[in-house]
């Protein structure tokens, strides 16, 4: 399929997939009760479901083209922010936060700063390899994020089981649920400003791709350079993590659906990675709302859509050598 | 049918003791019992005596248990009230998390910790040799290695008002406590009697419980918190749910349910006053009304099955229903309570 067709197709899918999203939910909405400017209608939408929209559309956005821009620097199809211990590193934030802080924006802070700082110390203890090879972020990605877990698992142990436990086993599941309109603001904009810089940088970014040596060849300071494009995905996916919880899959699906649809890496592949990650999140997060009469955890259902692909991915490239 | 039925017996009961009232009837009957228990010797039961715990295992115990080891924290509240918390040699972890204790038996606190229903200190539990261990039924294996080693264990399972009397019974019989084991449970359900003035009210209104960990988690239909509700003449609005632990629900759906009257559980991480600071409540009929309520928690957690948990519908009928049941009314009720069975001074 042409690019700019799978670009246009998946853009329709995801107004769509917005559009139902405002109307799916335990809270009876209609056109005429909102026209007719029905009060807690009116409340319910531009309080409840427009934010949680919002979140759903731009979360599975940054989550797909973080996860593109992480496939790409690294050159492995199986790259995810995860691998630099940003999930493990929120996860241990906000769990420290359920546990020491009140209110659901002191969580939200306490994760992204989790996030922040295992991210940090990932890349600086990298910088230490004087080479330059990007496997050294990974390893020492794979260290902070063994660190984070224990840190994380130390602070389960702490926790009581009928009331914190629960609410950072839930949290680590990930749901859109009960995000509050005033606290998406802040990172929303973080999330919009960091996708600008991934798309002015794309042409770089792709660079990257091509390898080091040939990169380093066309004039592009390789170093520098991915430690820009990978700290900006990173803030952005800190972002909606930290809101929203751990979302599984989104990061490492998206990119995997846009190769497939253009067969080629560059700015148009970004974006239909980031189109299809906002599909794949909203349409997620539908489920999760209206499927049982409870709330269910919304990475049950990126995942439950995730794992198959990704089996299915790899048994393709088996019959294709 | 099964509502009917319950008011057509609440009706009945009611009327039969109108004429002198449940609350007064229920301090007699305390009163009673605080008498009782001066004069009762205890008659030593022959042992060895088999009993069966709550998982259905068959339990020798071959004399009379001088020291107990109790795991959690609803069959030691009920060891206090039956008076044998002198003989507890090990309890369960975060003792002094709980008010009760060091109210009506502080040297609890310093007992040597055996752990919790996650993280059971097997071997610290052994060193302790205690003639009989009282753990919850999650440790059946942890029961089945001591059993082994020759340490008597029931296992308890005090998951509902019928478990929790079903507990104590089997308590009376094992640590030979029988006559005050009948107090115990004849206290309770003369405190059920009293709150069930509430179900006699012509209206039940719809109440939102959220629970301990964050407002959106709530007690569905065939949790213990959910029967409470039904027992305070209230009908909790989440009893639509199938569930049997807390379930998570959204903004929306509460504002759909729009409850009259909304409680917090007893050990809730948020107060009452987040409740109604949070705009996303605003305009529910709970919030708007000021009824939002928070379940006490200075003495024990009642809306957990423990001896006074009894108590904790009885509250609830003070908040849904305070022309039928009175805060004051309440007030003597839970004084009488633990003052006769757990030897709280209120005075002091």
């Amino acid at each position: 399929m042409k690019l700019k067709s799978s670009i246009y197709i998946t853009a329709m899918a995801l107004a769509v997939m917005a559009v139902v999203s405002l109307f799916v939910g335990k809270y009876p909405l209609t056109l005429p009760g909102l026209l007719a400017g029905h009060e807690m209608q009116l409340k319910v939408f531009f309080r409840l479901r427009l934010s949680r929209t919002v979140l759903g559309v731009l979360g599975g956005v940054c989550l797909g083209v973080a996860g593109f821009v992480y496939q790409t620097v690294f050159r492995n199809p199986l790259a995810s922010p995860d691998i630099i211990g940003v999930a493990s590193g929120a996860s241990a934030g906000a769990a420290a936060g359920i546990l020491f802080l009140s209110g659901a924006a002191a969580v939200t802070a306490a994760s992204f700063a989790g996030a922040l700082l295992a991210v940090i110390l990932a890349l600086s203890l990298a910088a230490l390899d004087k080479t330059g090879k990007s496997g050294t972020i990974v390893l020492s990605g794979i260290a902070v994020h063994a660190l984070a877990q224990t840190l994380l698992m130390g602070l389960k142990l702490t926790a009581d089981p009928e009331k914190e436990l629960a609410s950072i086993e839930y949290w680590i599941m990930g749901s859109l649920n009960g995000v509050a309109v005033e606290r998406i603001f802040p990172n929303a904009l973080l999330c919009l400003v960091c996708l600008a810089v991934l798309f002015l940088l794309h042409r770089q970014i792709v660079l990257l791709s091509v390898g080091e040596e040939e990169a380093q060849m066309l004039g592009v300071s390789v170093t520098a350079l991915r430690l820009a494009v990978l700290l900006t995905a990173t803030l952005m996916v800190a972002a909606v993590v930290s809101l929203t919880g751990l979302i599984s899959f989104v990061g490492l699906l998206a990119p995997h659906g846009a190769r497939l649809l253009t067969k080629r890496d560059h700015r148009g592949t970004m974006a239909l990675s980031g189109l299809l990650g906002g599909v794949l999140l909203c349409f997620a997060d539908i489920l999760a709302r209206s499927v049982a009469a409870t709330e269910l955890p919304v990475s049950i259902f990126t995942s439950l859509i995730g794992a198959p692909f990704l089996v299915w991915l790899i048994v393709r490239r088996e019959t294709r050598a | 049918m099964k509502k009917i039925a319950a008011l057509l017996l609440a009706l009945v009961l009611t009327l039969s003791v109108a004429a002198c009232g449940v609350v007064e009837q229920t301090q007699e009957i305390m009163e009673n019992i605080a008498v009782e228990d001066e004069l009762t010797v205890e008659a030593v039961s022959a042992y060895p005596v088999t009993v069966t715990d709550q998982m259905g295992r068959e339990v020798t115990i071959e004399g009379y248990p001088e020291t107990l080891v109790s795991g959690y924290y609803i069959s030691s509240s009920a060891l206090i009230a039956l008076g044998q918390e002198d003989k507890l040699v090990g309890i369960e972890a975060k003792a002094d998390k709980r008010p009760i204790y060091s109210l009506a038996a502080p040297e609890l606190i310093e007992l040597p910790s055996v752990g919790t229903a996650k993280e059971f200190d097997l071997e610290g539990c052994i060193a302790l040799e205690p003639d009989l261990v009282i753990l919850p039924q999650k440790l059946k294996d942890a029961a089945a290695t001591m059993e082994e080693l020759g340490i008597d264990v029931l296992l308890v399972d005090p998951e509902n008002g019928e478990l929790l009397t079903e507990m104590i019974e089997l308590f009376g019989v094992a640590l030979d406590c029988r006559p005050a084991a009948e107090d115990l449970i004849t206290a309770m359900e003369s405190i059920e009697e009293a709150t069930m003035e509430a179900l006699l009210s012509s209206s039940l209104p719809t109440v939102y419980l959220a629970g301990n960990s964050s407002f959106l988690s709530t007690a569905p239909n065939g949790m213990y918190q959910s029967d409470l509700i039904a027992q305070a003449g209230g009908v909790n609005v989440a009893a639509e749910i199938e569930d049997a632990y807390w379930v998570e629900v959204s903004y929306e759906q509460v504002l759909e349910w729009d409850p009259e009257f909304i409680i917090l559980a007893s050990d809730a991480s948020y107060t009452v006053a987040d409740v109604y600071d949070d705009p996303a409540l605003a305009g529910c009929t709970a919030v708007e009304n000021g009824d939002v309520y928070q379940m006490p928690s200075d003495i024990e957690a009642w809306d957990s099955p423990v001896p006074g948990g009894v108590l904790g519908a009885a509250w609830i009928a003070t908040v849904l229903h305070p022309e039928l049941v009175s805060a004051e009314d309440f007030a003597q009720l839970s004084r009488d309570f633990y003052e006769t069975f757990y030897g709280l001074d209120y005075e002091a």
